[in-house]
């Protein structure tokens, strides 16, 4: 472990109230116990992006703090346990440029585990999460971000689950042809037939059906279809802040009988009403200055910071996430609540959660609103492991043959 | 020993008739040939370099191979009465030119482990050459995932590395732009990783140009799974004698192909003879070493065939054709298992892989 020297500033700096420096030192000591599961960090296209998977030219065992929300160290003072690594690769590729970006973006986590061996561990299952939390190691696990890396073929997904991905978001931004996303126009309205057979097929593997960034539509389908329980590896609450990346409380009440977990995201845009409005600017202007609004490379964020300068930004803080969690707990429950940062996927972050190093003070806030430490256990750690696990039965009692379905078999 | 018996029909021969009528003298090996070629293949069997059923996999069930199938020069009962032990099984695609080439080629992948985990009596996945030894030695055909087309590398190495951790161990490099000439630096890095990876680089069908290049920066044995003495069929995918000679200093392994476009001579119609013919050849040039076999199966029974190879279940008689030819026994046991499972070997640690 090493200073961690993340901007992420500890709520309460010396002289605080004495109640918030004791909430921070039992929320590190928590955290020791049951470390943080994350559903989502982006930090392997960060490396696509400024690195060109160079992993000499942005070490993640050294501090990036300015370059990066993400390194080893601030992991570890982040009192994270295991991160699901996402494989994203954007939505506007299509076939098999996608699918090679995401073997790309996957054998970029292969590296980055076969370089750091004595942080990260390679997890594939929920036993292999418990390994490493008790080795004192990173599980860490891969998510797809988007039917788009599977570019229509069952065959292919079998292979992203081979190749080691437990989770697949249905959709990113955009609609594809079997699943709608939340932030595109309604196409096959939810699932198409296909689209069931792709979620049927993720559960007969055991790979975990992600529905952040899906239509309610599709989230509704899929909760029809799943016999494994779901995830929402980073989205909050739709009630708490109005925005199609979060979770209507119809689809959260169906948590409990579906037994997953909704992975409440930091993505100020989100989490924050007064952020939606101030990003949709900031969006129109990105795209008048011929950029893609989720470009974070150094020309994109100096336009960013351009606008900044005239339009000054809100700033969410724990507090709104825990706004949102209080709420998801209370439509959903306990058992089906989860942290899914997305980390180096956010060009800005809440102003106390600024980077990896910063989910103490999440723990911190939710303690002083009283939730206990059994509350905290499953919310950081306890609930994604089991949903993985839950996963895996399903898997096991399928006994099916490989799904042989293609889209135009199904949907033509 | 592997146990060629444990299946029904592990010894019928051939259900297919080929369309081809027999030539007046058919090649029929003396009968003390066969025997002592059976005798040797039980000890040595065949590694085969070369067999598309992988493409035939959509509309074939697993159980038609295992149990025999009428319509296909390829089944499980056939390839064990062959005296097959271990079996490259090619991920080429109907589109590997098209766009979609990674994801068919995920799906040949998909398509062929499949297959392996279906008939885990008959076929077992192996991806070095002690997992190649194991699964003989258990009665299992070592089966060798490979080659992908170089076009499905979608000019990445990461892709690359993808398709080596789900198994594969053979790249086909022609037909990759990055082969257009010689090869590009693109193309000569991909093939230090493969270097790297233990994955072997195939020069069946390459241009000389690319062969040469590739000989020159090579750091392990390459193979070519799929090529006949161009000295004595003009084939494009055949290799020319200069290629040959550098093989041996190389010590990679040109198994040569019974595809009957490839050993025919002149007009005739292809026979098994003209396949010894090229064994001999690559094996006088390239060196006893450095020669293997690819029977070229996985079509359809009625495709054309080389008259007394007409389905996986005849390397017996090419084996007692050699026999006939004074072959030793030396050099049919490298010819049928050793060469190709030394390269395999020597691959996957070559002495600078880096």
């Amino acid at each position: 472990m090493s200073p961690a020297s993340g901007p992420s500033p500890e709520v309460p700096a010396s002289g605080a109230p004495a109640e918030a420096r004791e909430a921070l030192a039992e929320a590190r000591a928590l955290l020791a116990d049951f470390p943080v599961v994350d559903g989502h960090n982006d930090l392997p296209w960060a490396l696509r992006q400024h690195a060109g998977y160079d992993l000499d030219r942005l070490d993640v065992a050294a501090d990036q703090t300015g370059r990066l929300h993400t390194d080893l160290p601030r992991l570890r003072s982040g009192g994270v346990g295991a991160q699901f690594w996402s494989v994203y690769v954007r939505s506007d590729m299509a076939g098999d440029d996608a699918v090679s970006a995401t073997l790309e973006q996957i054998d970029c986590v292969d590296r980055l585990l076969a370089r750091h061996p004595a942080d990260l561990a390679p997890a594939l299952t929920a036993d292999d999460m418990e390994a490493a939390r008790a080795a004192g190691r990173i599980a860490s696990l891969k998510g797809a971000e988007g039917g788009h890396s599977i570019n229509n073929s069952l065959a292919t997904l079998r292979a992203l689950y081979t190749l080691g991905v437990r989770y697949m978001t249905l959709t990113h931004n955009d609609n594809i042809a079997w699943a709608d996303s939340a932030t595109d126009e309604p196409g096959v309205g939810g699932l198409s037939a296909f689209g069931r057979e792709v979620v049927r097929e993720m559960n007969r593997l055991g790979m975990l059906v992600d529905l952040s960034h899906v239509a309610a539509t599709t989230m509704r389908d899929a909760l029809d279809t799943s016999e494994a329980p779901v995830i929402f590896s980073h989205s909050s609450a739709r009630a708490v802040c109005d925005h199609p990346r979060n979770i209507p409380d119809d689809v959260l009440e169906r948590l409990p009988a579906n037994g997953g977990v909704a992975m409440a995201t930091f993505v100020p845009k989100f989490v924050l009403p007064a952020a939606v409005e101030w990003t949709h600017r900031a969006d129109e202007n990105m795209r008048a200055h011929g950029l893609h609004h989720l470009d974070t490379s150094a020309q994109a964020m100096a336009v960013h910071a351009a606008f900044e300068e005239s339009h000054p930004r809100p700033t969410a803080t724990a507090a709104t996430v825990a706004d949102h969690l209080d709420h998801m707990r209370e439509v959903a429950g306990i058992a089906h609540v989860g942290i899914g940062g997305d980390f180096d996927g956010t060009a800005f972050t809440p102003s106390d959660l600024a980077d990896v190093a910063g989910y103490p003070n999440l723990i911190a806030e939710l303690l002083t609103r009283r939730w206990s430490r059994a509350d905290i256990a499953r919310l950081t750690w306890q609930n994604a492991v089991r949903v993985l696990r839950d996963a895996e039965s399903v898997a096991r009692a399928a006994n099916r043959p490989p799904s042989l379905a293609t889209l135009a078999s199904l949907d033509d | 020993m592997a146990d060629l018996q444990h299946l029904p029909y592990a010894d019928t021969a051939a259900f297919g008739e080929p369309d081809e009528p027999p030539p007046a003298e058919a090649p029929t090996p003396a009968a003390f040939d066969l025997e002592r070629a059976r005798v040797l293949l039980a000890a040595q069997l065949v590694v085969d370099g070369h067999n598309t059923l992988g493409q035939q996999l959509d509309h074939t069930h697993w159980q038609d191979l295992l149990y025999g199938s009428a319509t296909l020069d390829t089944d499980l009962p056939r390839i064990q009465a062959g005296g097959v032990g271990a079996q490259f099984w090619s991920l080429h695609t109907a589109a590997d030119t098209a766009p979609d080439v990674v994801s068919a080629t995920l799906d040949r992948i998909d398509a062929v482990t499949t297959l392996i985990a279906s008939v885990p009596e008959v076929l077992r996945l192996v991806t070095d050459a002690d997992q190649m030894a194991e699964a003989r030695d258990c009665g299992r055909i070592a089966s060798i995932l490979g080659p992908v087309a170089g076009a499905a590398l979608a000019d990445s190495l990461g892709t690359l590395r993808a398709y080596h951790a789900l198994g594969v161990r053979s790249v086909t490099v022609a037909g990759a732009h990055w082969t257009a000439t010689g090869l590009t630096a693109f193309g000569e890095s991909a093939l230090r990783e493969m270097n790297r990876l233990g994955v072997l680089v195939d020069l069946s069908g390459a241009t000389e140009e690319t062969m040469d290049r590739a000989l020159s920066i090579a750091a392990a044995p390459v193979i070519l799974s799929r090529s006949a003495a161009r000295a004595l069929t003009d084939h494009p995918d055949n290799v020319t004698d200069a290629v040959l000679r550098r093989l041996r200093a190389n010590r990679g392994v040109c198994m040569v192909s019974f595809a009957p476009d490839q050993v025919r001579h002149a007009d005739q119609p292809a026979s098994l003879w003209d396949v010894a013919d090229h064994v001999e050849h690559v094996r006088a040039l390239a060196g006893p070493e450095s020669v293997g076999l690819a029977g070229s199966y996985g079509t359809a029974s009625d495709a054309p065939h080389t008259i007394g190879l007409e389905d996986a279940s005849c390397y017996p008689n090419l084996i007692a054709e050699l026999l006939h030819r004074d072959w030793s026994e030396a050099d049919i046991a490298a010819l049928t298992w050793g060469n190709a499972a030394r390269v395999m070997r020597e691959a996957q640690s070559p002495p600078t892989a880096g």
